[in-house]
Parts: C-alpha cells; structure tokens; sequence
C-alpha cells in the first residue's frame, strides 16, 4: 500500500516552527506600526473649501499666528478667525480672486466658511492651548512647520503616550514667551539650561495625572 | 439608668430586617440589574452586538471629518471656549431669583445664584438649578397653532387686531385675561395700560399654588394684602405652622440662609437658634426642627388658638379666648414650654404658617408676632410692588362669566387652568363657552388643546422681562439666547393687548426702566442694570400692624371639618411644585428628601393610620371627597400626622410630554375651591390593585453603622469632640505603601451636617454641572439611579421600639464620594481605572473601566455608579445643549462617581497660572457647594492651614464617616448639633457617644 502522506511532509512542522511565530511577530509589528497614530494620523491632510496657504501668509508675509488665531494666549482652543479678518486684507487685496469666492459668499450670505479640522483630539481629552503658550511651548511642537505647508497636515501622532513624551521631559520645547509664534526659532546650544530656568520661573510641572487632561 | 440610644433608621423594611431588605443591600446591585431592559431578547441582544461589531469595523477605516465653523463676523467680547456669564432674574410667581447663567458660544449651560441679589445671595435651590433643562426641553411648542393647525405670529398678530378693532370700541366688553401671578415693573405698567385700553375688560390672576390665605390674613389683620417677609437670621425662636420654609416655600434659599446663620451661632458660641415645628405632612422643615408636633392641618388653628390663650395666661397682651383647649392628644406643657420659651425670647421669636393654613391663622400669626415685639425685626410686612396676585375668587368669577357667554376673548398668560383649576369651576367646560381663545404657554398643554389660538412661550432665559423679589427689590430678566422655539414672552404679548401692536420685549422693558432710572445717563444705568441684574436699593418698609385687634373668633374652627374622618392634605410637589416642572426629567427623577420616591406622587399616610385601614406601601386607594374620586398607591411616612392622608399637586398631567404625561395622579380632580388645601371627611377605599413606586430610601444603605453624628448643644459644650468619641479607632494598619500628599494642592470637602437642611439643590446641581443622566423609573426601582451625590435620610427614635415610634426624628446626610485617600476602589480595580492624582483626588478613568464593579462593591459609601445601558444614547439633539462641554459624557458600562468637579479646579488652575500666581482659597467651588443655600459644603486645599475646609476640619465636631476602616476620606462630616428645650428633651437624651453603631462604640 503506497504511503498516504509524502516524504516532503516531514518538513512541515519544521516550516511551522519557523512560519508561526514569524507571523506572529509580523501580525504584532503590523498592528504597532499600521494601527498607532503615527502612521493613521500623521500627514492628514484634508481639502479646506478656500485653499489658504500657511506657506504664504505665513512663511512669505510674515503673518503672526495670533493674527488670526487670535484666542490661544487666553482660550483652550485657538480658534479659526471669523470670515471678517479674512477681509480684512482681502477687500482691498485680491478682490476678484476666484479661490476666495467662498470667502466673499460667507460675507455676502452671512454663513461661515466650513473649515475642515485638521488635529482632532478624542472629545475626553480636554487639551488648553492657553497654558501651553503660557509656560512656553512653540507652536511649532505640536504643529510642526506650518510656515512652509501650502496645506495644512498633521506632523505630529497627538497620540497619548506623544504627549506623555513631553510632559515627563518638556525640555526641549520650552521658550522665552516671546519666541512661541517664532516659526523661525532654532533652539540655542544651552537649550538644557534655559528650559531649566524656564521650568523654576513659571513653575511649570506638567501634570502626569489622568485628571490633568481627562474631566 | 443606662441611657437608651437612639435608633436611627431609613425605612419599616429595614426595621423589620425583612428579607427583600436584607437581599436588597447585601446585593451590591439588585438582583436583575446585570439584566436588559424588558423588550429586548438576549438572542436579539447578541444578534445586534455581532452587526454593530462588524459595522463599528468598517466605520473605524474611515477617519472622521470634523469641521470647524467660525462666526463670519465674531461678536464683541465672545472667546471662543471661554464661558460668559450674565446676570438674570428667573421669575416665580411674585417672587423673582437672582441668578448668573454660564454660556459656552451662546448657549446656556449652568445656573448659579447671583451673589448680588439679596433673595439668592449667589445660592440656589433645585427648581433654579433645573430651570436649565426646561430651556431644552423639546416637547416645548414650536409654532403657534390656531385650532390645531400650523399658523404664524403675523396670522395671529392680524387676527387679534381684527379682533381688537371691535373690543375697543366697546371698551373690551367680553374680554378677559388670566394670568399667572407676578411682581413685575413691565408687566403692572401693561397690565395698566390694557386696564385703560379696555375699561370694562375682566382680569383674573390665579395659580393653583398661590399664597393667598397668607395675604387675606394679613388684609385682615392689618387692613393691607401684605406678605410677611422673614428675617431668620435674627430669630432665635422659630415656629413653623405647617410651613415649609425650608424647601417648598418660594423663599426657600432665603429663609434657609437665615435659619443656617441661626444655627451657626450656637457653634460659636452664641445662642443657637430652637424651631418648633407643628405640621402634618413631614417636611424637610419639620425633619429640621428641634421639637415636631404633628398635628391634623386642620388642627392648627385650634393650636394657635391654644397657644394665644397659655400666652395670654402668662401675661402677653393679648386678647385670647380664655380657656381654648389645644387639640386633642397635645401636651399642655409641651404648649406651656413653646409659650414660656416665646416669652423668654419677645423681639427675637417669629412664627410662620404655610401657605395652606387658612387666613385666620395668618390673622392670628400678624397678632402673634405683634405683641411679641418681633414685627420690624425677624418679619416684616411689606405690600408686594407691581405684582397681580392670584385669587381664586377672581377664578371663580371668571370662569362664571365664561359659563355665562359673557367672556367672548380669553387671553391665558402662561396658565394652564384646564388642568389645575379647581375640579368644581369645571374650568374644561367653562372654555368651551368661549369664542375667541388665546393660550400663550411653554407646551401646548391640557389647556392649549382646548383654545383656539396657542402661542409658544419663550423661556426666562430667551426672553426680556424684569421682576421684583419678595424685599422688593426688582431685577431685569436678560435673555442668553434667542428663543430656540420662537416664542414670544408675557410681556410681548401683553404689549400687543395693551399697545395694539406687536412690539419687542427689549423695547417694552427698556420703557419701563427709563421710568424708574430715569432718563439722564440712562444708558450707563442700564447697562450698570444689566452686569449686575438687580437694582440696588433699600426694600420697601413693611406695614405696621394694629396691635391688640385680638384674634380671629373663627381661629379654633378654621379647619374646615377637620374633625370628622380622614383628613385630605394637599401639598405642592418638592419636585415638580404645581405641575410646571413635570417635564423636567432631573426634577421628576430626584429623590424627595423625606419618601425617597422618584417619578411619582403616593398617597402619604402614618404607620398608624395604615395598620388602621390595613394598607400596605403600594396599595392603590380610592380617595374619596365630595363625590370626586382619586386613585393612588399608598406610601406609609413615618412621623405624618395620623388621620390624616396627604397628597402632592402637580402629576397625572396628561399632556406634559415625553417626560411628564402620565406621571402619578393628577390631585387636583379632587381639590375643591372650598377646600384648596385641606379638608376632612374624605373616604377612602382599597382597591386590590398594586402600583409599583420607585423609591431610594433603602438604596447604598450603610447598615448600623455611626454615619450620621449628632448631640445637643449642651452636649457640644460639655464635649466638643463627641463625633470622634463615637468610634473606638481599631490600631491602623495598612499593606499599600502610602502615596504621598505633601506637594501642591490637596483638596478636601467638609460638610457641616448642623447647616444640612436637605434641600435637594446640590443633588440638581451637580447633574446640571456633570451630565449626569437620567435613567427613568424602572431603573430608578432596579437601583441604577446616577446620582453621584445623594442625600441620606435616616429616621431617628430616642429610645423604645422604633418601628412603634410615632413620630421619629430625621436627619440628613448629603453623600458624595469621599476620595479617600486610601481608597478601597482603588485597590480592587484589577484595569487601575480608579487611581489616584497627585493632589490627592480619586479619579475615574472611563477609558479603562471595563465594568468589572468590583470598586463599587468595595466602596463602603457606594457612591458610585455603574452605566447599565447607554443612558446618554437617546437623549434628543436639543437636550444634549444643556450639557457641560468640559466633562466628559459617559458610556455603557462605565463606572463614574463624584470628581470633586475636577473640570472647574482645572479651569481654575489654568486661570491661576495664566496670571502667574498660585490659587486663591475659595476660587475653586464645586457644583454643590456653589449651589448649597446654606454653605454647608466647603471645599479647598486642606494643606493650607488657613482655607475655610481647614478651618472646618479642625473643628471638634470633624468627623469622617467609616475613618475605622483606615480608608481617610477627603470628605469628612461636621457632626449635627441640636437644640431641644430642656423641659421637653426626649427621654433618651443624644448623649455625646450615643451612635447607632451596635458594635465598636465608646461611651464616654
């Protein structure tokens, strides 16, 4: 009677052994990677109904960011500026423009310009912007290069354990008050030292507890 | 003698250690709260789980578009998310509240007291602190209506001057208005001008509620329809004859402040103030008193009239009928000792009668007070500004006149007679009569289906309009937003029938005010007006009373029959008062302080009385009186007057809304004009029915142990720290390495149990701030009410039997989460979803929480609480508008518990440094000791030594509640002092030591 299984099948459990746990790590180095924000949110960039360059007003023209976003020293949320500083320049520059057409319809028809979110935290994370300024982190920390995006993406996870990363060490992203809207500023040489002067001048000991974040 | 100790006791159940109560708290959750809500099969449960599962898989593959929408042009001074707050004054029938509203982006969210406002004094009671839903409700009416069809504001603004054409050329002959109280600048200068618009127009005010027994009496007593306005705080005697001034009463957070401050002195030294309370319905101000008699409603007359002639016996000036005899079962000495007590205390002493004691009484009272030198002093007697005050006279005419055809137009101002009229005047039928209807309400209620025309209402908060409190002093009513519904306020319309024409509501208002603040640098006044929302001022100075009229000669009898039969007591709901609050879900579902019952009205009746006629909680009796018949489950209260059954207004609405339509019984198809508020010789019959009532009474029972502590004021004197002797401190061990709490904020809540009244303002309050959901009745039965923070009411017996005791004593305990510092939660959570923060808070992570409950089952507070199903899922778009965006809403099964309002020490912190410097004892304030009308909630950081919590907490009388388990609560209590008279002290004195722990106690 010939053999029911061929000889080959000798070497299965040898290719299992080292298959299976292959594929485990794999699957497991698959999910840390392709599952964690620094891969399913880093570089969103969605259309925004007016394509408003950063890179120009920002970069080129020098803009402040508090120019428009003009609530972040004093508000947890640094808002999107009314339709109104829009034209502010725009009513005496570009006024035909056809990319400002919904810009020019908002204030003719009263109804704001819906603006698409870029940096979505979950709605239990209750983030203030106003502190942040305070104690002297950049915008440039979380928001990365907004002076060179034409559009604007997300740079930075905004995961959990990226904003533990800095609130056990914020360090490195400490500056003068006067520096945080500085997209040009490059951290000096003795930036150990100034944090530390920074950190025992205002105090700061960002909190590490759940309740300093979630309410 | 070994001194017998009180007993303290939540229900009969638990006094006979009955079965069902033993099984209900040796569950950490009732048996079946694990299951499904009727109506859902498992199969079908499981089947949904498997589909939502797979869709929330394909829906997770696609990131979310969120979109961000500015102002086009932004207004002045709005940050986006950065609340504003704006002075208001919500009106009350002819009593107004000071309030601050906070705003997100133009949406109100909380209510708060407004600190310059003399009534409110930055305090709250639950109807303010619940009036934020109402705002939402999304049952209010969203369109004028005109016979049930869809119309508009101009259709009816048209039809009314085509009507209006014809009554003014006849001097408004056929028309009629009724009103619902008010004390209101605007409103008296238009209710005027309609006056003289159309002489021969009838005007009737009436709500089913009002206090005019209390004003009939005054007019009787001293020629003018005063209304006495109370100044506890100088009291050091109080009487309360069937009065409720301490939760029911429209001056509640007034009277509660005085009365606190009364109790205070007697901690620091002072005298302490004593309140006898004589009632039949046991309220949260009779569970206050140092001294409860209970007595018929229909006795009390016959009280005060004994009460005059012990006083006249012993020397007052005043002319008693010699001889009156008090009612029967009343001991003359505890008379003898009221009345000696009095005397000791003549300029200091007041006595109240509620609303619902006849006007004799009051007469009586005016008389009373008088001779005993306390008018100008703890009661005034000021006559009511502005204000149309209801009269059921007035009622009873007009609805005559309806009958009759004489009323052709009837304008309704926010009434709703249909259901709450008196069921004599047939008020249902009598509208019929008329031609032309007109309804102007918030809901199109049992009276809007029966008019022609029904206009929506707006909301205080939607609209202008302005009201004097009860000292007088008048505030602007400011709206936050538009009206959601476009509804037109009181003033708008009674501006259209006075004017003519359809004007706004700013304009009108702002009318009046140049006549009161004149017109030189008006704009600056009436902006100074609108910050602060009261116009400073002294109050108006009260009448004087003539002295030595004597009393009443219908004084004795002034119970109407009382003495035959059964007793029928109506009562206006602690919760939904006369009906106007049955919509409101936080209000129907908060427990009431005294039955514990939720989502329901009973027919409230003593043990006595119940073993009398064999009834048992939850029979469903046929009370009979004067041929008219009501149904209702039976609800035995301890300590209720016997013979007597007492009933709350303000249910079995029929068209309320989702919430409110068919809750309870409507007690007003039995309430007569004659009989408004108490009559005897009702009937009543058992059916053999059952209606299940939701209450909490046995819910988080603590069981036997010394929770609530309490002594007399001599006992305090002779031993301050009496709570702390009450338990013998085990040697404290513990396995955990402790955290440690020597940096930074450390923040801790004291509850002083002396000023607790049981109010019920913070239980709203903190839903209002936290979100906290409603659940509904059946799962209020099955024990998944949210509440995190609940107030505990344990009877109280001196001594003997306590099931055989008939009038027990009670007291209050308000229960938030303790954030112990060594938290059993903590230490079973097998996911670390309740940890601890550095500043020494017991945080819950929802996030992590995977349902387990074992925390709560470790919790010896049970304070917390567990999300059965997702409470939060079907709550209407409108409704989610009220809620506070800076706390997190909660899931299914999660669990959540009290934060110590963690969201406002963050704000808090924030703002602190912002300005670079460390926070201010006092700036962080929790929703329930914002709203608390006595502060009896302090709250702060107990590592500065000088904070009040600090200061309270050093007290003597500090005390943390189950400190023997080592756990070191943050939240300790301030132990409860009494003040009885010596020569009526109980028999079992509360010695420092007495507790109602059985096991582990110290006695001194």
């Amino acid at each position: 009677m010939a053999q029911i299984f061929p000889r080959w099948i000798n070497k299965l459990p040898l290719l299992g052994a080292v298959a299976v746990p292959l594929a485990g790590l794999l699957a497991v180095g698959g999910v840390w990677y392709y599952f964690s924000p620094r891969y399913t949110d880093v570089g969103y960039m969605p259309r925004q109904p007016v394509p408003y360059s950063h890179a120009l007003h920002v970069g080129e023209l020098g803009l402040d960011c508090r120019y428009c976003h003009a609530s972040v020293e004093v508000s947890p949320v640094a808002n999107v500026p009314p339709t109104k500083v829009c034209m502010n320049c725009h009513s005496l520059i570009k006024r035909d423009s056809e990319q400002l057409a919904p810009i020019r319809d908002s204030i003719a028809s009263n109804r704001p310009v819906r603006w698409v979110r870029v940096h979505m935290l979950p709605d239990y994370a209750y983030f203030d912007h106003s502190v942040h300024i305070h104690a002297g982190v950049g915008c440039k920390s979380c928001h990365g290069g907004v002076d060179r995006m034409v559009e604007v993406e997300q740079v930075e996870p905004l995961s959990m354990s990226w904003c533990l990363d800095c609130h056990r060490n914020p360090d490195p992203h400490l500056r003068p008050r006067d520096q945080v809207t500085n997209m040009q500023w490059v951290a000096p040489k003795n930036q150990l030292e100034l944090a530390a002067a920074i950190r025992a001048e205002r105090g700061i000991e960002p909190p590490l507890d759940c309740s300093g974040c979630h309410r | 003698m070994k001194p017998r100790h009180p007993t303290y006791w939540r229900s009969y159940a638990q006094l006979a250690d009955d079965p069902g109560f033993r099984d209900f708290v040796e569950r950490e959750f009732p048996a079946g709260a694990s299951e499904l809500p009727e109506g859902i099969p498992r199969r079908q449960m499981l089947m949904l789980l498997g589909a939502s599962l797979s869709l929330a898989g394909i829906a997770g593959c696609r990131k979310p578009v969120e979109h961000i929408v500015p102002y086009v042009d932004a207004p002045e001074q709005v940050i986006p998310g950065v609340p504003r707050h704006y002075a208001t004054t919500m009106p009350f029938g002819h009593s107004a509240y000071g309030l601050v509203v906070e705003s997100h982006e133009g949406r109100p969210t909380k209510i708060e007291g407004n600190p310059e406002h003399p009534t409110t004094a930055g305090r709250s009671g639950p109807w303010m602190q619940a009036a934020i839903l109402d705002l939402y409700d999304p049952d209010r009416s969203r369109r004028v209506l005109r016979l049930g069809e869809p119309s508009g504001w101009e259709a009816f603004v048209a039809a009314w001057q085509e009507l209006d054409a014809t009554l003014v050329a006849t001097g408004g002959q056929g028309l009629a208005v009724l009103a619902a109280p008010f004390s209101s600048p605007t409103l008296a200068r238009l209710a005027a001008a309609f006056r003289a618009r159309y002489p021969n127009a009838r005007w009737a005010t009436w709500e089913p509620l009002g206090d005019e027994n209390v004003r009939e009496g005054l007019r009787r007593a001293t020629g003018v329809a005063a209304q006495p306005v109370h100044d506890l705080e100088r009291a050091a005697r109080i009487v309360a004859l069937d009065a409720d001034f301490l939760q029911t009463d429209p001056e509640m957070v007034s009277s509660a402040r005085g009365f606190a401050a009364g109790r205070r002195n007697g901690v620091a030294g002072g005298e302490m103030n004593r309140l006898y309370a004589i009632e039949s319905v046991y309220t949260v101000t009779g569970a206050n008193a140092d001294h409860r008699l209970r007595l018929r409603s229909g006795e009390i007359g016959g009280f005060v009239a004994a009460l005059a002639a012990e006083l006249a016996a012993r020397g007052l000036a005043i002319e008693a009928a010699p001889g009156a005899r008090p009612p029967a079962g009343v001991d003359p000495q505890w008379i003898g000792t009221l009345a000696a007590d009095l005397l000791e205390h003549r300029g200091a002493s007041v006595l109240i009668a509620g609303a619902s004691q006849p006007p004799a009484v009051h007469a009586a009272l005016v008389a009373l007070n008088a001779v005993l030198g306390n008018v100008g002093r703890t009661v005034r007697y000021p006559e009511p500004r502005d204000a149309a005050l209801s009269s059921t006279a007035e009622l009873s005419a007009l609805a005559e006149a309806m009958r009759s055809g004489e009323v052709t137009t009837l304008v309704l101002l926010d009434s709703n007679p249909v259901y709450s009229a008196p069921a004599d005047l047939d008020f249902a039928e009598a509208l019929s009569a008329v031609e032309h209807t007109i309804h102007l309400g918030s809901h199109r209620d049992e009276t809007a289906l029966g008019c022609e025309w029904h206009l929506p209402r707006a909301h205080f908060l939607e609209a202008w309009g302005d009201c004097r409190d009860a000292s007088g002093a008048p505030g602007v009513t400011q709206p936050l937003v538009q009206p959601l519904f476009g509804g037109r306020s009181d003033v708008e319309l009674l501006g259209l029938l006075a004017g003519g024409e359809a004007r706004p509501g700013h304009d009108l208002v702002r009318e009046t005010w140049r006549g009161i603040l004149g017109e030189l640098g008006f704009e600056q006044r009436w902006n100074r007006l609108l910050h602060d929302g009261v116009l400073p001022g002294s109050p108006a100075p009260g009448a004087t009373p003539r002295v030595g009229a004597g009393l009443p000669a219908d004084l004795g009898n002034s119970g109407t029959g009382a003495a035959e039969g059964l007793e029928l007591v109506f009562r206006g709901s602690p919760a939904v008062h006369d009906g106007r609050f049955a919509n409101n879900a936080w209000l129907q579902e908060l427990p009431d302080t005294m039955t514990k019952l939720t989502w329901d009205n009973a027919a409230l009746v003593s043990p006595a009385t119940a073993a009398e006629l064999g009834l048992a909680n939850e029979d469903v009796v046929r009370i009979g009186h004067e041929g008219r018949e009501l149904e209702l489950p039976v609800w035995i209260v301890p300590g209720h007057a016997d013979g007597s059954i007492a009933v709350w207004l303000g249910y079995g609405r029929s068209a309320a809304g989702r919430i409110g339509t068919g809750v309870g019984a409507n007690a007003y198809a039995v309430r007569t004009t004659a009989a408004p508020w108490f009559a005897g010789g009702a009937t009543l019959t058992r059916t053999d029915r059952k209606h299940e009532l939701a209450s909490t009474q046995d819910h988080g029972s603590m069981e036997q142990r010394p929770l609530v502590r309490e002594s007399t004021v001599d006992g305090f004197r002779r031993q301050p720290d009496f709570a702390q002797r009450m338990v013998k401190m085990p040697p404290l061990e513990q396995l955990i390495p402790d955290h440690d709490y020597a940096t930074g904020y450390q923040w801790g809540m004291s509850i002083d149990l002396n000023v607790c009244t049981g109010c019920n303002a913070c239980v709203v309050a903190c839903q209002s701030e936290n979100n906290v959901p409603v659940v509904g009745k059946q799962q209020v039965r099955n024990g998944r009410e949210m509440h995190w923070l609940r107030v505990d009411r344990y009877f109280v017996s001196d001594g003997g039997d306590p099931a055989a005791d008939p009038a027990p004593r009670a007291v209050f305990q308000a229960v938030p989460c303790m954030h112990c510092e060594n938290a059993p939660c903590e230490q079973v959570c097998p996911v670390a979803a309740t940890v601890h923060d550095d500043e020494g808070l017991n945080v819950m992570v929802y996030n992590r929480c995977i349902g387990t409950r074992y925390c709560s089952n470790n919790c010896p507070y049970k304070v917390r609480r567990f999300n059965f199903f997702n409470f939060t899922k079907h709550t209407p778009e409108i409704v989610k508008l009220a809620q506070n965006p800076d706390v997190t809403v909660r899931s299914r099964g999660v669990m959540e518990k009290c934060t110590y309002c963690t969201q406002r020490i963050a704000a808090a912190r924030i703002q602190a440094r912002l300005e670079d410097r460390e926070l201010r004892d006092g700036e962080v304030r929790t929703a329930c000791q914002q709203a608390c009308p006595t502060e009896a909630i302090a709250f702060g950081n107990i590592r500065d030594p000088e904070s009040r919590v600090s200061r309270l907490k050093a007290e003597p009388r500090d005390y943390a509640m189950l400190a023997e388990l080592n756990n070191r609560p943050r939240t300790t209590f301030l132990a409860k002092l009494n003040n009885p008279h010596p020569d009526l002290a109980p028999a079992a004195d509360p010695q420092p030591g007495d507790s109602h722990g059985a096991a582990g106690e110290e006695h001194p």
